[in-house]
């Protein structure tokens, strides 16, 4: 293990702001099921080398949304999405491996399938957003009448 | 209107009546050095880059953001009558590409009743997907996001 995690820490960055340090990946213990892939995604992610993981990059793309709004009716299996949409098996695995690094959605084992399960608590920051943007829309409207009023007064001091 | 009567459900629909003359809301919704005025929030101050106010015309504001970035909002316009009807594309990334507006103006004698539609994915693009909406798949998202935080609360 010493060999790749030193290899990861000799990435120049010039950061020294991260969280995680190689004790850290000598402590992970594989046998106690802390992913040490994980570990390193999270380490990478912190220091800017990986693309930010959240429910915005989830919900970014057509068929993630779709497949957010499947799993949000039912649990299934990674064959039974595959068998929902008309793209190739490995794309589908890519998708829904983005959508469980984004937390979005948690895949586990379950005999010989490996199931798919939403975690609806993380989309609410989404939900939010949509608010945040209507608020945004009524208050470019209500700058749009304090305008028109301004513009008004004006017009009447003129004449 | 029918369009806009189909896509209700993922519509943002924002009313107001202006205490203006209908010609004054006109001219200062659609003149970009009006425009500049009112658009950005809050003291923000934003750029008309491109206004080509005719149907097929493009438009394009930027915003200096105070991180450095900056923020660009674009469209085309679709259809415009003169004191009555503007309707136009509209881009805002990352996440309200593609929303149609519908901005409708009534002269009521000195006043102006001035009605804001924000359609979210437009015809074509929902054509495109062939599959249900962007808003229409949410709705079954938040619904059961909304069973979800219930039942298990």
């Amino acid at each position: 293990m010493r060999d790749w995690t030193e290899k990861v820490f000799s990435i120049p960055n010039g950061k020294t702001d991260h969280n995680l340090s190689l004790g850290d990946f000598q402590k992970a213990d594989i046998r106690k099921n802390i992913c040490v892939t994980k570990m390193l995604h999270l380490y990478l992610y912190q220091n800017g080398y990986l693309m930010r993981r959240d429910v915005f990059q989830a919900i970014a793309d057509p068929l993630r949304r779709d497949m957010i709004a499947l799993l949000a009716k039912e649990s299934l299996t990674i064959n039974q999405v595959a068998e929902k949409f008309d793209v190739s098996r490995p794309a589908v695995s890519k998708h829904l491996k983005i959508l469980e690094e984004c937390g979005i959605i948690s895949i586990t084992n379950q005999g010989r399938e490996r199931y798919c399960a939403i975690q609806p608590k993380q989309l609410i920051p989404a939900f939010l957003w949509i608010d945040q943007y209507k608020n945004l829309w009524e208050e470019r409207i209500d700058s749009f009448e304090n305008y028109i009023n301004q513009l008004k007064n004006e017009r009447n001091e003129q004449s | 209107m029918n369009n806009l009567e189909n896509a209700k459900s993922r519509t943002l629909t924002i009313e107001k009546e202006l205490n203006a003359p209908v010609a004054l809301v006109w001219e200062a919704w659609s003149q970009p050095e009006h425009i500049a005025k009112w658009w950005g929030p809050k003291g923000m101050e934003i750029t008309v880059e491109v206004h080509d106010f005719k149907v097929g015309g493009q438009w394009r504001y930027s915003m200096q953001m105070p991180d450095g970035n900056t923020f660009i909002t674009k469209g085309t316009y679709l259809a415009i009558e003169t004191h009555e009807r503007i309707v136009t594309s509209a881009d805002f990334k990352p996440m309200t590409e593609n929303v149609e507006l519908h901005i409708l103006f009534k002269a009521q004698g000195e006043k102006t009743l001035f009605t804001f539609h924000c359609v979210h994915e437009t015809e074509e693009y929902c054509a495109q997907q062939e599959k249900m909406g962007f808003y229409n798949g949410w709705g079954s998202v938040f619904n059961n996001l909304k069973a979800f935080v219930e039942t298990s609360s």
